[in-house]
């Protein structure tokens, strides 16, 4: 009874079917696992450049835009015409 | 008046564009200059560590500048593998400045090398340039001689050095924007010689170049100047006998408070290079350099005091 069971799991396992399933799913964890992967470490190399190189770029002209708002202002209140505007 | 003023020249520029009058064209940039503007965006100094500069005006023309460098320092190795070594330096300089006829420099580092470099204009149309490096480790000192003839619409040079290195190069006006030169060189030592071409194109709005040289290098540049504070530069250099390429691209941003280098190149390295104006005199800087191929990062920052 027990040998008849186990070959017919046997039987269910080797059908080219389950197989085939079985095969697949396993290239797909692979390849997942490795897209993962790979998207995680070009995230990390943009992340990072981005870091060095745009940051930087952003709050430089942030202050730049700032300072001039602020002269501009001062210009307003002292009655005479903005650099900006002139 | 700053709004005024512009107009009229941009209007005989376009007269002068017109009839392009070739027995007054202005003198070209020199040979060895050509590339100015796109190293000027593209290769920063990048440093690793820390830097402190100080320069002491003694009086009007004479000086005195003191540096501190601390960190690793990269050793040459044949492995892919970057091995560095913790280093510190100090060095000393002097410079005579008498503007513009003669400069003097002098540098001494406390790992033994000595520079000096001299630049006098004999005549107002003759420079002598000489630069000499000399260092505690054999064969490794240098010496080098220049003599730089300026003419009307032409540069010429001579380059004498050590170990029998001898060299010419002449740069010509052919328009008021095209500019051609060619230069000749033979290094008596390590018997070899070549010929070199270059062209360089410029306007007020961009400038490119292209240079090749029977070494197997050829190296071409552009630069657009986006508007005064901005310019974006590219460039690409090949090596045909080594095979390798290099393409990269940068961006220059001078703002009121500072002035920020950025780059990338085909090599995957990707740096950014900060100079920020503290105060009058007083200068913070931040270098940044990722080399994602080699996983190799560097950081630096300094101060300069002084200028």
């Amino acid at each position: 009874m027990a040998k008849k069971q186990s070959s017919a799991i046997a039987r269910v396992c080797n059908h080219p079917v389950v197989r085939n399933t079985k095969e697949a799913a396993s290239d797909a964890t692979v390849i997942a696992k490795k897209l993962l992967r790979s998207t995680g470490k070009a995230a990390w190399i943009a992340g990072t450049s981005f870091l060095v190189l745009v940051v930087p770029l952003i709050v430089a002209m942030d202050r730049e835009q700032q300072i001039n708002e602020l002269e501009s202002q001062q210009a307003n209140i002292l009655g005479t015409p903005s650099p900006l505007a002139g | 008046m700053a709004t005024m003023v512009p107009p009229i020249p941009t209007a005989d520029d376009k007269k002068v564009d017109q009839k392009v009058d070739y027995s007054n064209l202005s003198c070209p940039i020199a040979f060895e200059e050509l590339h100015r503007e796109a190293m000027m965006s593209l290769k920063p100094e990048l440093f690793e560590g820390l830097r402190f500069d100080f320069t002491k005006m003694l009086n009007q023309k004479f000086s005195l500048n003191h540096s501190v460098s601390m960190g690793p320092t990269e050793i040459p190795s044949q492995s892919a593998e970057v091995i560095k070594i913790p280093t510190a330096n100090y060095e000393f300089g002097a410079n005579f400045i008498d503007h513009p006829k003669l400069l003097l420099l002098g540098r001494a580092m406390t790992d033994g090398r000595v520079t000096a470099r001299v630049k006098y204009d004999v005549f107002d149309n003759l420079t002598l340039k000489a630069n000499a490096q000399l260092t505690s480790e054999p064969h490794m000192s240098q010496g080098m001689i220049n003599f730089d003839y300026k003419g009307k619409d032409y540069r010429t040079q001579f380059q004498m050095g050590n170990g029998a290195l001898l060299g010419a190069s002449y740069i010509q006006s052919v328009t008021n924007h095209l500019s051609l030169g060619g230069e000749v060189f033979w290094a008596g030592q390590h018997r070899k010689s070549g010929v070199g071409y270059a062209a360089r194109y410029n306007t007020d709005k961009m400038v490119a170049t292209g240079q090749v040289a029977s070494t197997g290098m050829v190296l071409l540049s552009y630069v657009q100047k986006v508007s005064e504070k901005v310019s974006l530069a590219a460039d690409l250099m090949c090596n045909y006998l080594s095979r390798d390429v290099t393409a990269s691209f940068g961006y220059d941003y001078i703002l009121r408070q500072c002035r920020l280098r950025g780059k990338v190149d085909s090599n995957g390295v990707c740096a950014a290079f900060l100079e920020e104006r503290l105060n009058m005199g007083l200068n913070f800087i931040l270098s940044a350099e990722l080399d994602h191929k080699k996983k190799d990062y560097k950081f630096g920052f300094g101060l300069t005091v002084g200028e």
